[in-house]
């Protein structure tokens, strides 16, 4: 197999004693697209806070780069820079601009430079718009383009910051939990979405909806976390059959918590 | 410096502080100073005059001095009874129709009484006066001039030897010597030492001057410093190398003792500095820490524990009057006329008075204006603001805008002088105070059932609420006591700074940076803070000889240290962002 | 930063351009009707100095309002910004006094040293207020010290990511630090006196009878034009992705971060403009005025500032204006008729602003609509929730 673009390795990570991370190694290959799962607390939004350098690892090494040779080591920089080497992340919760328009949400995340001066003296090119208007074409929210997204439904906010994500371009997109008060038709259509993203971007999805997950793993290999490391790493009916990942879900289910 | 510098002196401190406690018991002399004076009166032989009221010298008996005067006045005479004893008398006070006036017996200082015990006047002109010639005037001044050194007051003996001393007569050395062997008093007897030593560097012998530096180098008294100065530069320019060193020595040893006293100085000023920082911050550490609400009225809560203070002065006093503004409502408060130490505990029930009161205070703040802002903190930092002009406008018409007199309890207003490092009583009730508060706090906080509430309210309101807390009471609670710390601050600082209307904006921005670099949230934290800001401020101080540098110093340090740090010393480390 | 949803904060694009229109349009009238009717006789001296002040303060609340209003940093450190450039500004007028200081009359001043310096015993000025002889240099100095000043206190706070309430408390500490250093005499500084009894500026008269007024009608024209040109940048500024990066800032910095944004430079550049234009405001003040003292720079004086842009409406171009000038008005009233209860006054606006009225006036109208339409159900359905205008940037 070709150089992983993102490099996990033997990282940890403890908040006030409690380990989110615990040695947790993981390789993602571009053009792949991964899904992980865990129960609650398993540490997969801690994960993704570490990689987008929202966290700093205790140890352990994070790279990217598809490239081999030197890579950049991810803990060194901070989080703009993480965004500007092309990594994008949706949060679990929508965070959108709320008291900005839809359309000016997207301005906002189009690729192009960030720079202080640069943005005060920057006029949106015609193909800048275009692409908006075909990002709004694809999240939908077209005749809403000048609505506040903050009175955007729960769904449409997480479709916008779909849509504020492909607006940077990235390289690798992580997604935490995208169909998360999503109708079932919506649900379904974030999955065709991700799914014809992968293969041009290489993407990493945390879900909790096993149907969604199923949709998208496909043959794709699906990651099992647990208290902070991996459990085990397969295909999705692989996963759905080991033994230690049913105990993991179900073991749960006996102590009548869930 | 070096520790050993540090502590021996601290083990000497306690063995001084020790033999302080033990004395206290007056020096006995065999015959009183009144039975040695009659003597002298009547006795007719001059020679036994003078050496009978030259055995006073070194006596402290104010009564010398006052009966030496009238003697020198011509008011002292000699009476004698019906029965032929001769009894010396002053005459004092007006003269009455007979020309005669109230005799007080030189022998007990009462006054003459005739056979049936009334008082018995008498009259200048039908006794004889006492006389007295120049030899015997001058005994008397000697012994008066040393009349001090005696004295049952230490301070005031302290002084007398330390004057003797500076005068460098070598005549007075016995008498020092004398006096040495009497007293009891240890600091005083290494000031008699020192007095004679000094007096030996004014002798002409290299002996004599290097015996009494080798001594002051023992004793290192810092107020003989210009004097062994002034011996080594003669020696220096009379080339006496071995003089010279030796003062160069003792020199040496004071000003090495000089810096422990100051060090020690430094440390308890700074120590009693962080304890005021301390409880005025501990009031915001809940408030802000806590609960997140930027109170910048926090000051005025100091404000009302000092007018507090005032009031409670003034109610166990005279009482006072004072008129609240704008509805003109004319209040007296009756006055309980205590007197002695029933007045004196005024301070003492000022305490939960300035606590109560700013709880009130707080209570009705945070009922009024705060509670509706919990989820805006830079808002309640406006309306708080508001809240403190108001009430700073309201202290001015109400008390006036000077400053108003707190008087300072005696048992807060003497202080201790180990090894001359002097710890004012006030300092250390503070210091002692902030102690009992923070474990109060902490206990508050962390075993009482109250303390688990709060901790839980502000951890998480929303959740709270949902596990049936009545959150509402516990904000209100907790604000309440937040504020009455500070109106306990506010009793304290009424000892040892001043009370106005604007007293409360001198600690706000201190305070609010003792929290920020203690660490949001964090009790410990800002005890640690607190003790570090006012003993590096006062450090500063002490360093640059500039209190208000030292401050901006200690600012712009801050300022750095939150570039370290930005979440300050101990701040919970927390997932949640924001 | 929250509010009802009812009332926006900002108002809406369409309506930013007719904003800024009214703002224009009243700044233009008052620079050219003010100085015109003064030099006609039917307004006063004192009254054009006294709103050339509050046009000095209107700079100062523009600022506050920049970085509280749009960008979401509370700086209590605006009256240090405006009290620097009015220090600055006033280093000039004071060696513009030469030899008329009452010191120089007796004698006693050959060299035309400030007072506050003869006072104090220096017989020669020291080095670093030679070059304020030069205006040139001084009003340079306006600029680049605070602005200065501004970039590396700036620089450390949002490089260690201090923000909200504790941005608030630092910037208020480095006031209060700031206002300790210059109440000090061997600043040489003027001390707790500060910079008074000014006489020329550029060679005009500030005090004498036939040409001071007309000095002043002039500064009040440049004052009005000032504020009329930094209304114009901040109202160029919201139409620009900037402006958009920085709002997006005081809604939730963390999404911008990782939207690619280094906020911190945003916030930087914002904090280091608005110590410029309150420097501008405090330089504009000190000859309309005729004092610089360091109790203009207490954080007291800067929370003042931040009610004034509370009571007009923060983030909005006009609010800012509005408060500063009416604040101030009230101020020159109350303090007059109600001497004793001007502070109760300044408190409960603060105080009634904050709690009830949190878009202040310029809210008022949207207010008062949404009373009526609530008190009237029957031909407005009260749902609650508005439908958002049409918003074409």
């Amino acid at each position: 197999m070709s150089h992983p673009i993102l490099l996990v390795e033997d990282v940890s990570k403890t908040y006030d004693g409690f380990k989110a991370i615990s040695d947790l190694t993981f390789y993602l290959y571009p053009g792949e697209l991964r899904t992980v799962i865990g129960p609650n607390g398993a540490g997969k939004s801690t994960f993704f806070d570490l990689i987008t350098g929202r966290a700093r690892p205790d140890k352990g090494k994070i790279e990217f780069g598809a490239e081999a040779g030197p890579n950049k080591d991810l803990t060194n920089y901070s989080e703009y820079e993480i965004n500007r080497l092309g990594i994008g992340r949706k949060f679990q919760t929508p965070s959108v601009f709320v008291e900005h328009t839809v359309y000016h949400n997207l301005v906002l995340s189009i690729k192009g430079n960030r720079g202080v001066f640069a943005s005060l003296f920057h006029r949106l090119s015609s193909t800048e718009r275009d692409r908006i208007d075909e990002l709004l074409k694809l999240i939908r929210l077209d005749n809403k383009r000048n609505w506040k997204s903050g009175l955007l439904a729960h769904g449409e906010k997480q479709w916008l910051e779909i849509g504020m994500l492909l607006a940077q371009e990235p390289k690798v997109l992580l997604v935490d939990e995208p169909a998360a008060g999503m109708t079932d038709e919506e649900t379904h259509r974030t999955g065709e979405l991700l799914i014809s993203l992968a293969g041009r971007h290489s993407i990493v999805v945390i879900e909790h909806d096993m149907a969604f997950v199923k949709q998208i793993a496909r043959d794709n290999p699906v990651t099992v976390l647990h208290q902070g490391h991996v459990l085990c790493e397969g295909k999705f009916e692989e996963v759905q059959a080991n033994p230690k990942v049913r105990e993991v879900y179900l073991g749960r289910g006996k102590h009548g918590t869930r | 410096m070096s520790w050993n510098s540090i502590f021996r002196p601290l083990l000497r401190a306690l063995v001084v502080g020790i033999g302080l406690l033990a004395s206290g018991r007056a020096w006995a002399a065999s015959e009183s100073p009144r039975a040695t004076i009659v003597r002298a009166i009547l006795t007719t032989d001059d020679t036994q005059k003078r050496d009978l009221i030259g055995s006073l010298v070194g006596q402290g008996d104010e009564a010398i001095r006052e009966i030496f005067t009238a003697w020198r006045e011509d008011d002292l005479f000699v009476y004698t009874a019906p029965d032929g004893t001769k009894i010396p008398v002053e005459l004092t006070g007006t003269k009455n129709s007979a020309g005669a006036q109230t005799a007080v017996r030189v022998d007990n200082g009462e006054s003459l009484q005739d056979a049936t015990g009334h008082a018995l006047p008498l009259a200048a002109a039908k006794l004889t006066a006492v006389g007295h010639d120049a030899r015997l005037r001058l005994a008397m001044k000697n012994v008066v001039d040393l009349l001090d050194l005696g004295s049952p007051l230490l301070a005031k003996r302290l002084r007398a030897i330390q004057t003797i001393g500076a005068a460098q007569k070598a005549d007075k050395i016995p008498v020092l010597e004398a006096r040495g062997r009497v007293e009891t008093e240890p600091k005083a007897k290494d000031a008699l030492r020192a007095a004679i030593a000094v007096i030996e560097l004014a002798d002409p012998s290299d002996d004599v001057k290097l015996k009494g530096l080798a001594e002051l180098r023992e004793l290192h008294p810092a107020s003989c410093y210009d004097l062994i100065k002034v011996a080594r530069d003669k020696a220096e320019t009379a080339a006496q190398p071995a003089v010279a060193k030796a003062a160069t020595a003792a020199l040496a040893a004071i000003d090495q003792h000089k810096a422990v006293v100051n060090f020690y100085g430094t440390l308890f000023r700074g120590l009693s500095a962080g304890s005021i920082l301390l409880v005025v911050a501990l009031g915001l550490a809940i408030t802000f820490g806590l609960m997140g609400v930027i109170n910048m009225a926090h000051g005025e809560m100091i404000t009302v524990g000092a007018y507090a203070t005032y009031i409670t002065q003034h109610i166990f006093g005279e009482g006072m009057n004072f008129t609240i503004p704008f509805v003109r409502l004319a209040i007296h408060l009756p006055g309980m006329h205590l007197t002695g130490w029933g007045y004196q505990m005024f301070f003492v029930a000022a305490i939960p008075a300035g606590f109560l009161s700013a709880a009130l205070v707080g209570v009705a703040l945070e009922r009024s204006v705060i509670r509706f802002l919990y989820r805006r903190p830079l808002d309640s930092l406006l309306a708080t603001w508001g809240v403190s002009l108001i009430l700073q406008q309201l202290f001015k018409l109400t008390f006036g805008s000077n400053n108003v007199d707190v008087a300072t309890p005696v048992y807060l207003s003497s202080n201790w002088t180990i090894y001359d490092v002097t710890f004012d009583w006030n300092r250390v009730f503070v210091i002692g105070f902030a102690i009992l508060i923070v474990l109060g706090v902490w206990l508050a906080l962390t075993k009482t059932p109250l303390g688990l509430l709060i901790r839980c309210v502000m951890q998480n309101r929303t959740m709270a609420a949902c596990m049936g807390v009545r959150t509402e009471r516990v904000n209100m609670l907790t604000f309440g006591l937040g504020s009455g710390l500070a109106g306990l601050a506010g009793v304290f600082v009424s000892q040892l700074g001043t009370v106005g209307p604007s007293m409360g904006q001198e600690y706000i921005v201190d305070s609010f940076m003792t929290v920020v670099v203690g660490g949001v949230g964090s009790i410990f934290g800002t005890v640690v803070s607190a003790l570090g800001i006012g003993l590096s401020d006062q450090s500063l101080q002490q360093i640059l000889l500039n209190p208000v540098l030292g401050k901006i110093l200690v600012l712009l340090a801050i300022i750095l240290f939150l570039q370290w740090r930005p979440t300050g010393l101990f701040a919970a480390k927390s997932r949640s962002l924001d | 930063m929250s509010s009802p949803p009812t009332v926006p904060l900002r108002p809406l694009v369409r309506s930013r351009h007719r904003e800024f229109l009214v703002v224009g349009s009243i700044l233009g009238l008052l620079a050219v009707g003010f100085p015109l009717s003064n030099a006609h006789g039917w307004m006063d001296d004192f009254t054009i100095t006294l709103w050339g002040k509050y046009l000095c303060y209107a700079l100062l609340a523009v600022s506050v309002d920049l970085l509280w209003g749009y960008t979401g940093l509370l700086s209590l450190g605006q009256a240090l910004f405006f009290s620097l450039g009015g220090y600055m500004f006033g280093m000039y007028l004071m060696l513009q006094i030469g030899m008329l200081g009452s010191y120089a009359k007796s004698g006693q001043n050959p060299n035309g040293l400030p007072d506050f310096m003869v006072f104090l015993g220096h017989t020669f000025l020291p080095a670093f207020w030679r070059p304020f002889q030069s205006f040139s240099f001084a009003v340079s100095m306006v600029f680049v010290l605070p602005g200065l000043l501004a970039l590396v206190f700036g620089f450390l706070a949002f490089r260690s990511r201090i923000k909200g309430v504790y941005f608030s408390i630092l910037t208020q500490a480095l006031t209060y630090g700031a206002a300790l250093m210059f109440f000090r005499n061997d600043f040489t500084m003027g001390g707790n006196n500060g910079f008074t009894d000014f006489k020329f500026i550029l060679g005009h008269s500030l005090v004498e009878k036939g040409s001071g007024p007309a000095t002043m009608r002039g500064l009040f024209v440049v004052t009005a034009v000032l504020l009329l040109l930094v209304c114009l940048g901040c109202h160029w500024l919201n139409g620009t992705k900037f402006g958009l990066v920085r709002q997006a800032i005081r809604d939730g910095e963390n999404r911008v971060l990782f939207s690619g944004y280094a906020t911190a430079n945003y916030k930087l550049f914002v904090f280091v403009a608005a110590a410029m234009i309150a420097a501008v405001g405090g330089a504009l003040f000190v000859p309309q005025a005729g004092i610089i003292n360091p109790d203009q720079m207490t954080p007291d004086k800067s929370i003042e500032a931040v009610i004034w842009v509370a009571v007009g409406g923060r983030g909005t171009l006009i609010g800012p204006i509005i408060g500063a000038i009416g604040v101030n008005a009230l101020k020159s009233w109350a303090t007059h008729a109600y001497p004793d209860s001007w502070l109760i006054i300044l408190g409960l606006i603060s105080l009634m602003v904050v709690m009830f009225l949190p878009g202040g006036v310029v809210s008022l109208p949207a207010r008062l609509a949404e009373l009526w339409r609530r008190r009237r159900p029957a031909t407005a359905p009260a749902t609650g929730v508005t439908k958002p205008a049409p918003d074409r940037a």
